[in-house]
């Protein structure tokens, strides 16, 4: 009011805006001091009654009745409301609902200066300009930092990947020559198949038209007369074995040939789905398992496929990935790569259909999958320790289906006098909780003369049970219930020794072979390679010379989701890419490095940035420790038990 | 039912059946019918001499039986007596000192396992008679 800064600005009131001439006048009528007048100092003015100004005199003077584009207005003039608890007026002296306003240059009875209350626009804030222009520039710089480091991991990730593309080729022609040398033998195969057939025909003939003893000069045999006799027209039985082998045999390789197509393909277009099915196909087989997987793989005509899209497939799942069914950490002895144990996991149960007919629950058409041969090469000899009636009628029934000789014991002390007694059993399913002797003493007793694998059969799975269980020289824990698969994957685990090889499956599938055997390894690796949530850990290192601008962190998310679509795009484009923006990197960096440590509250902001993009990593990163197919094998099951 | 009995674990037990009857799943069902009445029986005994630990072991004992053939809600309370005898809380995982209330918790537990019981068992009855006469 008293004018200390007065300008020189001596323009007539007529270049003053509209706008502040209005409010100028309206404030000049006294008769609305009730509503809206000068603020006590004379440097602001107050809106005393919001409802009354907005809806009487703002359509007088601004042709309008909205308060709120008022505001904004003055807003746009660089007027400020003025808040309540300023620390000049403690509480606003005009009441609650007052609104107060306030711009240097507005002042009662100040008319002139009027003039110098313009529109807030970008020009004419010359002051301030110089202050902020600086930052910018070091954000530039940052910036231009982030640039560079990505392209710089671009091209490390562009290079992995052209290397990966190359190893990728390799193997699959390495895979293509095996295939066509397996393919080669099996022709050998086949000729000598029609060799023996054709010796075995003519022997056969020539035994029964002569006298049978004259069967061991024929063709080198050694056959003695009574095989032949009981032979008559039926081709040995070797060689019916080995035309049997061979047929299955060309199955399997069809089946090759078929996954090595999508083997082929690029990873780009393997398809989520077209994983799935494939490895369902394979769940009973191990696949968790590398040691039992190469032995018991009915299952693998899926499986040449099954490393290469599962494990290609999953960057782009990112977070999709089954849940882990077991946190991490010391496995307590439950291996959670053990399918019986994942299943063995409280889980809720599965939403299920009421249906109260009692016929139409039980499903009558699941019908035989009984009796599965798991093909032993002699039966398995199990004897089943179990006090309670049910659980061993059920688990005998579950042994004897799988083609299993089963002796009983109804507790510890019986089972403990079988093996005393000389009874060679090749394996022992052992329940813990029983009357007279219970199974971890009985285990105790027998490890002390004999080495049968015990498996104890119990509910009781907690780790410090578990560990008891291991320490009194048990092999292996069936969690209780157990279900008929369960219990297959526990005896096709230990009985390893008693499985015939699958027919074709050592000579036939060498391509299965190995990606199986690779696959627990690889899978891993490869997925440690394209994993986004490691590759941060990894890369780093090669890319970020300096390691101080925690900025660069903030990079990382963006990448990490793209590597599934780098694909398609060549090493080239990059490398242009990359010249083209490197050009100011060297001086660039260091000024901004400079400009960094000079300025905190910059790089604050920035490593603020760093954290919060950080976040979705640490979310991301148990999908680390994901087995891989193995969650998804099993979740239906995993569920079932709980 | 569904929450009662396990379907799956039910099934796979009526996989194990004979083509033309339900003889062996019949067999155990009906077998556990008398298990369970027994243990029940048995229960009662214990739970009127305070016996708590052979109350957990009886618990123990039909829970693995009820497991067996998918029959949850026995199976669970089967669990609980099994905690609570062995002075625990239903979870198993804390101490329960007092013996009255482990006795308490045992004797309501056991209602209504039973009341559970009953009604899976009614269901099961009903299941393999339409069986039989449906064949």
């Amino acid at each position: 009011m008293d004018g200390g800064q007065t300008t020189t600005n001596t323009a007539p009131a007529g270049n003053s805006s509209d706008f502040v001439r209005k409010l100028y006048k309206m404030l000049e009528d006294p008769s609305y001091a009730e509503i809206v007048r000068w603020g006590d100092e004379g440097d602001s003015f107050v809106v005393l009654e919001c409802e009354k100004f907005t809806k009487t005199i703002l359509p007088k003077h601004f042709k309008h009745s909205n308060f709120a584009s008022f505001v904004r207005q003055l807003n746009k003039y660089d007027f400020h409301k003025v808040r309540q608890n300023n620390e000049e007026n403690g509480q606003s002296p005009y009441g609650q609902n007052a609104w107060e306003f306030k711009h240097p240059e507005f002042r009662a009875n100040s008319k002139e200066s009027l003039d110098n209350i313009r529109r807030k626009a970008p020009a004419p804030r010359k002051q301030t300009q110089h202050n902020e222009d600086s930052v910018p520039t070091q954000q530039i710089d940052l910036l231009n930092q982030q640039i560079v480091a990505q392209q710089q991991q671009i091209q490390h990730l562009s290079d992995r990947y052209a290397q990966l593309s190359v190893d990728h080729q390799i193997m699959l022609q390495e895979v293509m020559r095996v295939q066509k040398t397996v393919l080669n033998h099996e022709h050998v195969i086949h000729q000598l198949m029609t060799y023996l057939l054709s010796v075995d025909a003519r022997q056969r003939r020539d035994s029964k038209t002569s006298a049978p003893f004259q069967a061991p000069g024929q063709g080198g045999s050694t056959l003695s007369p009574s095989q032949v006799a009981s032979m008559d027209d039926e081709p040995s039985s070797p060689l019916q074995h080995a035309s049997k082998l061979l047929s299955d045999m060309n199955a399997e390789i069809q089946f090759n040939l078929g996954g090595l197509d999508s083997l082929g393909e690029p990873p780009k277009t393997a398809p989520v789905v077209a994983a799935t099915p494939a490895l369902e196909a394979a769940p009973r087989n191990g696949v968790v398992r590398a040691p039992t997987a190469a032995a018991t793989a009915p299952a693998t005509p899926a499986n040449p496929a099954n490393p290469a899209t599962t494990a290609l497939v999953y960057p782009k799942m990112n977070g999709e990935v089954e849940p882990v069914v077991y946190p991490v950490g010391a496995t307590n002895g439950i291996d959670p790569m053990y399918s019986e144990h994942v299943n063995n996991v409280p889980y809720p149960m599965p939403p299920k259909q009421e249906v109260d007919d009692p016929r139409r629950q039980f499903a009558e058409n699941r019908k035989k999958s009984t009796n599965v041969d798991p093909g032993w090469m002699r039966h398995p000899h199990i004897l089943l320790v179990e006090d309670d009636a049910t659980c061993r009628q059920i688990g005998g029934k579950f042994l004897y289906s799988f083609s299993c000789v089963i002796d009983t014991a109804f507790d510890g002390l019986e089972a403990v006098n079988k093996i005393q007694e000389g009874s060679k059993y090749d394996l022992i399913l052992m329940d813990i909780i029983m009357p007279n002797l219970d199974g971890v003493s009985a285990c105790h007793l027998i490890r002390q003369f004999d080495r049968t694998p015990i498996i104890a059969m119990t509910s009781n799975i907690r780790s410090d049970d578990i560990q008891l269980y291991f320490q009194h020289g048990m092999d292996d824990v069936l969690p209780k219930p157990f279900t008929r698969k369960s219990l297959l994957d526990m005896l096709e685990k230990h009985l390893v020794h008693l499985k015939t090889i699958p027919q074709g499956m050592e000579t036939a599938q060498p391509p299965a072979a190995v990606t199986m055997a690779a696959q627990s390894s690889a899978g891993q690796s490869v997925k440690e390679d394209s994993s986004p949530s490691q590759s941060p850990a990894t890369s780093i290192g090669t890319w970020q010379p300096s390691g101080q601008f925690q900025g660069m962190a903030a990079v990382h998310p963006n990448l990490q989701q793209v590597p599934g679509q780098y694909v398609p795009a060549t090493p080239a484009a990059y490398a242009v890419d990359q010249n083209g923006v490197q050009y100011p990197t060297a001086p660039v960096a260091i000024t901004a490095a400079a400009a960094a440590a000079a300025r905190p509250q910059q790089r604050r902001q920035l490593s603020d940035m760093a954290s919060a993009a950080d976040t979705p990593n640490i979310a991301k990163r148990p999908r680390v420790y994901a087995p891989q197919p193995q969650p998804m094998v099993n979740p239906v099951q995993a569920a079932r038990t709980g | 039912m569904a929450e009662t009995i396990d379907q799956t674990t039910f099934e796979q037990i009526l996989e194990m059946d004979d083509d033309d009857d339900r003889d062996f799943s019949k067999g155990i069902v009906y077998g556990f019918f008398d298990q369970a009445e027994a243990t029940f029986l048995k229960m009662e005994e214990a739970l009127k001499e305070k016996n708590l630990s052979e109350l957990s072991s009886l618990g123990h004992f039909l829970k693995g039986s009820s497991a067996t053939l998918g029959l949850n809600k026995v199976k669970e309370a089967c669990e609980k007596i099994q905690h609570y005898g062995a002075g625990k809380d239903e979870t198993g995982t804390n101490d329960e000192k007092d013996e009255k209330v482990s006795l308490k918790n045992i004797e309501k537990t056991l209602a209504d396992v039973k009341k559970d019981y009953k009604e899976v068992e009614a269901f099961l009855r009903k299941f393999y008679d339409e069986k039989e006469s449906s064949d």
